[in-house]
């Protein structure tokens, strides 16, 4: 269902599969999934604030281009 | 409109050489079967199986997560065939996947999961003697036909008709045996108590399929005959650290062998009376969990506990009732823990014709 926002998926490497072959049997093959390093476990917060840090402006980016599901 | 609302895909003939082996080489290429032989699904195969129900082969049944696969009446008798079911089979497969698809067994995360969840049937009712499956000895092991040829077709559905591929959006780190079958019908003649589906209100002449989302099986030898001695070391073997029914709070089961159900019933316990003091018995010290899964803990049922500390005794489920009970298997000291993948709730289906 759209809901007219901008959306986008996060998963990490071991995910993406999944990720991008769900997008496609939801009807969404254009969906953007942005992909970060797995695994996500084994790191502290003050690491995962610091991928947050690293990723956050291509995530903007990403549904920010023509191919996000926007209005 | 999404894949949830598409027409069901018509089904596909594909012409092939009529050769065991070779259609079998096909299946593995294209990934349609579950490494086992299938039985080719042909034509007149799939109208015999097609005899066993009164519904259309083109009803939708139920949308298979993780892909939402139309599953209709006819793929799943071309799984039921693959898996080497027959017409009588049939009922029960559509009833089971009606089953899996309703929102509390949660099938999108038991499919996609790294954990080894899947989905265990169990038979309540005359239609298990109809079908001769196995409630006593062995039940959840190999030599009963029908016992292994139900399970392996529902998840033969579950693949194919959910697209739950190993590697690709079904993730589990190593899976289980059960993925392959799993599936028992209660014994419900050796049963000191009414069976579970009369318990969720069906009739005793009725036959209903129940779906659990087992994470696998725990063996549980007990020689001990008294009763209060034999729930505490049930219910400290259900509490383990690394549980994810612990972490959201799940909804596992206990499979209890008759002689263990016996000793319970000797001692004046109903089956409420045992689930109660296997929860309340099963409560686990927060602090026993891992540093980091005691955080999750706290984040995940927060809404149900309030404020937990280490010292904060948490129950296996959020309440009693969640806990299944159902007395299966032959003469021995066994029982079984079924751990689940938390996130999940049984269902319980009627099968009709």
């Amino acid at each position: 269902m759209k809901r007219q926002r901008p959306s986008l998926s996060i998963a990490t490497t071991a995910f993406q599969v999944l990720a991008r072959t769900q997008a496609a049997a939801l009807g969404q093959p254009g969906l953007p999934v942005a992909i970060i390093p797995h695994p996500l476990g084994p790191r502290s917060r003050a690491e995962l604030r610091d991928m947050v840090a690293e990723h956050l402006p291509a995530l903007v980016a990403l549904v920010s281009e023509d191919k996000a599901i926007k209005p | 409109m999404n894949a949830r609302q598409t027409p069901a895909a018509p089904p596909v003939l594909i012409e092939v050489d009529d050769d065991i082996e070779a259609i079998n080489r096909l299946y593995r290429e294209r990934r349609w079967g579950d490494g086992l032989p299938v039985i080719p699904p042909t034509r007149e195969r799939v109208e015999r199986m097609l005899s066993g129900t009164q519904r259309a082969p083109d009803e939708v049944i139920a949308r298979i997560a993780p892909g939402f696969g139309a599953a209709t009446v006819h793929l799943i008798a071309v799984n039921a065939v693959l898996a080497g079911c027959e017409a009588q089979h049939l009922p029960v497969l559509i009833a089971a996947t009606a089953a899996i698809a309703e929102q509390p067994l949660n099938l999108q995360g038991i499919q996609a999961t790294t954990n080894p969840a899947t989905a265990l049937l169990i038979i309540n009712g005359p239609i298990a003697a109809t079908l001769e499956l196995n409630s006593g000895l062995n039940c959840l092991g190999q030599g009963n036909w029908g016992n292994a040829v139900l399970g392996r077709a529902l998840h033969l559905i579950m693949q194919n008709i959910g697209r739950a591929l190993p590697g690709e959006m079904d993730r589990a780190t190593q899976g289980q045996p059960g993925k392959f079958t799993f599936c028992c019908a209660e014994n419900e003649a050796a049963s000191p108590w009414p069976p579970l589906h009369v318990d969720k209100g069906f009739r005793p002449d009725q036959s209903t399929v129940t779906v659990v989302g087992a994470s696998g099986t725990l063996n549980m030898l007990c020689h001990e005959k008294d009763a209060n001695d034999l729930l505490r070391v049930m219910a400290d073997s259900i509490a383990y650290p690394t549980s994810n029914d612990y972490w959201c709070g799940g909804a596992p089961w206990v499979m209890l062998g008759p002689e263990h159900a016996e000793i319970f019933a000797q001692a004046g316990m109903d089956k409420e009376h045992v689930r109660l003091q296997l929860w309340e018995q099963s409560k686990m010290k927060a602090s026993r969990r891992s540093i980091k899964d005691y955080a999750r803990t706290r984040d995940a049922r927060a809404a149900e506990l309030g404020d937990i500390g280490p010292d904060t005794l948490l129950p296996v489920s959020p309440t009693p009732a969640d806990l299944g009970i159902l007395v299966a298997g032959g003469p021995g000291t066994h029982s079984v823990y079924i751990p689940t993948f938390g996130n999940t709730r049984s269902v319980t289906r009627l099968i009709e014709p």
